[in-house]
């Protein structure tokens, strides 16, 4: 083997010398043969050909023994190089085209590759993350899960008997009234148990984590903070341990400071935590399920034997426990499959695997235009063919051509894919992004550079192989005999060519349609009314502090202030305040019964609840459907008076007159009568299906949270600024937590689904219009090789119009093809769209009407020029080529 | 019929070029006339396979090269067996008289 090494860089090296050798002993052979043949009699001339016909051809036997050289492919593949980079400086139109193709494909594909990286590919970044895990309750009867909750009893009972965890912890996210050292500023973080960080393994960049001591109710008060609050509103004060800062208006003693890096998506952005310390009574608290709670498994322990463990120990609650516990356990999962469920994944692999298709279909077009000009090269093939290249060797040139030109493309992506990676970062807003495993932010890593390399290596290699092969099989005689210039190509190449065109098509009607019925859901959601008006309003949310708001009338009289504060300015056509606004913070539900009907033991229900003064729905526009909205008789000290959307006194009271029914609300058990019906409203997302709403009057049900609703007759957002002031003129050191206009917050909730529309669109241009080049370039090649019969068609008689029908009859054939296959597929394809539909069924019929006759149009049009070219043919000039 | 042959068997040409290096140093053309004549006219190796399988044997190291004199004063590349190469021909002879061995007796059966 060293001997073979050393050969291979011997003849890498020495490559001229061995030429030059192996070149003088063939000419020597030749010598010695002919020289044979002289003492046998035949004169000079004659004795050397016959000693090159026993010879075989010397640039054969060279071709053979080069063949055999170590290093030998190496060199040959330099060759092939420099002879396809020659050819593509030859021909920059088909070089433009077919990089830029590419480039296109591939750079959209490793751009939403890096997001599917980030999502489903990269570990979450703590150590062993698959040994955290998400304690939920769950409903074993009904099925229903807490959405990552449990209750307070539960949890501590749990976390004090198990032994298949080594840590679990518990934890709330917050916004923490952050005052002094500047403007009250309202930051997102979380109240946390004191083996938080620990559990996850980060350590801090400062000071300590929390310490059990710190998690005692009672105990004093201590914070930590993140790098980017640290640097932000501290300056990044070295001597920030030990630092008393006010959160809610009390002191906090700053004890360390977590890396920039830190993130939990299940938290979102975080930049502030303070010990949970729940009091005793919260504890004991069995009934409500609030608490989200997560676990470390113990080295060894598998999930399934934590989750045995789980149920015994639940079901021995559940007999201690039937009022509270009857029927529910905890779901144990894996944190990441957890957070990779949340919201994103589906959106994300949508545009995974839409742009996949979009890939293939500029492979097929890149391999439509290598197998075209690979036709007109036949020629050029035979005679090297002739001159003793082997097949091999020639299809080897042709696969290092579309090697070569798939990684320009590949390289030339990477401009694209960053390009594309920035954009779709930049549509995310800051505050979603913290919900996104490394707060969404990707980059050009390895693995994404990996993933480009693969797929150009893949696709070069997959769709080089066809010309390659088509090529590498031409019978040299036949080519050579063939009159010049007349290069038929062979009937195979003009198939395979069909059928890479008909697919391309295909593919392309394909996510023609899937994107058609992304965009039209994602139109229909947002055109369709939310149920209330949006425009013009502007939303000023807050919530008070705690300890400086402890009674209901101080939140009233807040409120109250506020409010007269705020009419009073000039251009609030109508002010109101809810406790908390659609697509705002603070949301809550509530549970309740239907007086006279009552639950079955262990079944509860809920619905969404909002406290509102009595002018909301009129602010708002929210249409009474019967009753009569609240007025100034519902006030504080009366019998509670309730509101409920139209779908849920439907779906709740089928069949009965819902006004005057009784509600029995929450844990107070307050029991309020139904006075009007007024429209569902989309709280969430626009996606959401009319839904359960229940509306009590602010005056009877206070709250601490607020969202103050100013419509006002032009643009809102001049009048933010009064606004502030306003809550400001009321309480100097109240944050509040966001002054903006009621549309900007229903877009910043809808940005998935816009990014997906805009994607969406992109991809579907990107794939008709590839297709449509598919079509046109089979059919230029397919008439520019036609002329000679079409030219003795019109001298046998033909008309014009004739040809051009015959041209245009036979590229509509080859599209409808297409657009059938593509049809078919789209059919089972887009039931995987179905969750992500709004009020579009996964066959509407308009869009699988309308995208086929759309291509076709497209493939018609896009077979008008050759077609175009073929009718102007002149039968003289022509044939006179012959 | 012969040159037909000359692929029956992968490895029979290894062991034929290898034999007829046994002797004495050749030149290609001499390699070809010295098979045809040990196997008495029954193999015509054709150049294409010849030099081909030569230059492999070079780097292989079972024979060495030089540029000498030939019998008529031509310069020509003579190869040469090298120790390595004696050890194959060995090797491959033992090999062949075991398949043979084998064949026969396998034909022979009935």
């Amino acid at each position: 083997m060293p001997g073979r090494i050393a050969s291979f860089f011997r003849n890498l090296l020495r490559k001229r010398a061995i030429e030059q050798a192996l070149d003088d002993e063939l000419k020597s052979a030749v010598e010695l043969l002919a020289q044979e043949k002289m003492k046998q009699g035949l004169s000079h001339p004659e004795a050397r050909r016959q000693a090159l016909i026993e010879l075989g051809g010397v640039e054969q036997v060279k071709e053979e023994v080069r063949a055999i050289r170590s290093g030998m492919f190496l060199e040959t593949f330099a060759q092939d190089l420099r002879y396809t980079l020659r050819l593509l400086r030859k021909s920059p139109g088909f070089t433009t085209v077919a990089v830029l193709t590419l480039a296109l494909g591939i750079g959209a594909n490793a751009a939403i590759f890096s997001y599917i990286d980030a999502w489903f590919i990269k570990p979450l970044p703590y150590p062993q993350p698959d040994r955290l895990v998400i304690f939920e309750t769950q409903d074993k009867k009904h099925g229903w899960t807490s959405g990552g909750v449990t209750s307070a009893a539960d949890y501590f009972d749990f976390q004090k008997q198990n032994t298949s965890f080594e840590q679990t912890v518990a934890w709330g996210g917050a916004s923490l009234n952050l005052t002094g050292d500047g403007l009250p500023e309202l930051v997102d973080g979380g109240r946390v148990s004191w083996n938080f960080f620990d559990t996850f393994g980060t350590k801090p960049i400062l000071g300590r984590t929390f310490t059990a001591e710190d998690d005692r109710s009672g105990a004093p008060h201590v914070a930590i903070l993140s790098q980017g609050l640290w640097q932000g509103r501290y300056a990044g004060d070295p001597k920030i341990i030990g630092r008393n800062i006010a959160i809610g208006g009390e002191a906090y003693t700053v004890v360390g400071v977590m890396p920039g890096t830190f993130q939990f998506p299940l938290m979102g952005i975080a930049n502030l935590w303070t010990p949970l310390a729940l009091t005793d009574m919260q504890r004991a608290d069995r009934g409500n399920v609030w608490l989200p709670a997560f676990g470390r498994l113990k080295p060894g322990v598998t999930l399934e034997q934590a989750r045995a463990e789980t149920a015994t120990f639940f079901a021995h609650i559940e007999k201690e426990f039937p009022k509270t516990n009857t029927n529910l356990t905890w779901l144990v999962s894996s944190m990441t499959d957890r957070i990779r469920k949340e919201e994103g994944g589906p959106e994300v692999m949508i545009c995974f695997i839409v742009v996949g298709l979009v890939l293939l279909i500029a492979c097929a077009n890149v391999a439509n235009l290598m197998l075209a000009r690979a036709t007109s090269r036949t020629r050029e093939f035979a005679v090297r063919g002739a001159l003793g290249a082997t097949r091999r060797r020639l299809a080897g040139q042709l696969l290092t051509e579309s090697l070569l030109l798939f990684l320009v493309g590949g390289v030339a992506s990477l401009l694209f894919a960053s390009w594309g990676m920035r954009w779709i970062e930049s549509q995310i807003p800051g505050h979603i992004r913290g919900y996104i495993v490394n707060y969404g932010h990707v980059e050009l890593d390895f693995s994404m550079l990996m993933f480009t390399l693969g797929i150009t290596l893949l696709c070069g290699l997959v769709f080089g192989f066809a010309p390659a092969f088509e090529n590498s099989r031409l019978d040299v005689n036949h080519t050579l005999k063939e009159t010049s210039g007349q290069t038929s190509g062979s009937k195979a190449g003009g198939r395979l060519r069909r059928i890479f065109v008909a697919a391309e098509i295909a593919l392309a009607v394909v996510v023609l349609i899937s994107a058609t019925l992304l965009v039209k859901s994602f139109i229909i959601s947002v055109r369709s009314s939310p149920g209330y008006n949006a425009a013009n309003v502007l939303v000023a949310q807050l919530a008070l502090p705690k300890t400086k708001y402890t009674e209901d009338s101080q939140f009233r009289n807040f409120s109250d202030e506020v409010l007269s504060r705020i009419r009073a300015l000039p251009g609030a056509a109508s002010t109101s305040v809810a406790s908390h606004v659609p697509f705002g913070g603070f949301g809550q539900g509530i549970e309740f019964q239907v007086v006279g009907k009552p639950l079955q033991p262990g079944e509860r229900q809920g619905a969404p609840f909002t406290a509102v003064s009595a002018d909301y729905f009129s602010t708002m526009q929210i249409g009474l459907v019967k009753g009569r909205f609240f007025d100034s008789s519902d006030a504080y000290g009366t019998s509670p008076s309730i509101i409920i959307s139209q779908t849920m006194a439907r779906q709740l009271l089928s069949g009965e007159d819902p006004i005057g029914k009784k509600l029995r609300l929450g844990e107070q058990h307050s029991v309020g009568t139904i006075v009007g019906i007024v429209n569902a409203i989309k709280m969430y997302y626009l996606r959401e299906r009319p839904g359960w709403h229940i509306y009590v009057p602010l005056a009877q049900f206070p709250s601490r949270t607020f969202g103050f609703v100013v419509r006002s007759s032009g643009d809102p957002t001049i009048m933010a600024t009064a606004i502030r002031d306003a809550i400001w003129a009321v309480d100097r050191d109240q944050p509040i937590s966001s002054v903006e206009p009621l549309e900007n917050l229903i877009a910043a909730v809808n940005t998935g689904d816009r990014v997906v529309a805009d994607l969406m669109v992109f991809f579907s241009v990107l794939a008709m219009f590839l297709g449509a080049i598919g079509i046109y370039g089979v059919m230029a090649h397919l008439v520019s090789q036609r002329i000679h019969e079409i030219a003795i068609r019109m001298a046998l008689g033909a008309s014009p119009v004739h040809v051009m029908r015959m041209v245009l009859s036979q590229g509509l054939k080859l599209a409808l093809r297409g657009v059938a296959a593509g049809v078919l597929a789209a059919l089972g394809a887009t039931r995987l769209l179905a969750t992500q539909l709004y009020q579009v069924t996964p066959t509407d019929p308009l869009t699988f009407i309308g995208v086929p006759l759309l291509f076709a149009i497209v493939a018609l049009a896009a077979c008008y020029i050759p077609a175009w070219r073929g009718m102007r043919v002149d039968p003289l000039v022509a044939l006179r080529y012959e | 019929m012969g040159k037909e042959r000359t692929d029956l068997l992968r490895g029979t040409l290894d062991l034929l070029i290898l034999k007829a290096l046994a002797l004495e140093p050749l030149h290609g053309v001499g390699v070809s006339r010295r098979i045809t004549q040990i196997t008495a006219g029954a193999f015509r190796v054709s150049f294409g396979s010849l030099f081909p399988a030569l230059h492999r044997m070079e780097e292989k190291g079972w024979v060495e090269a030089e540029w000498r004199a030939s019998e008529n004063n031509r310069r020509a590349k003579y190869y040469r067996l090298t120790s390595s190469g004696r050890a194959q021909l060995r090797a491959e002879e033992r090999d062949w008289s075991q398949v043979v061995k084998i064949m026969t007796a396998a034909v022979e059966s009935t």
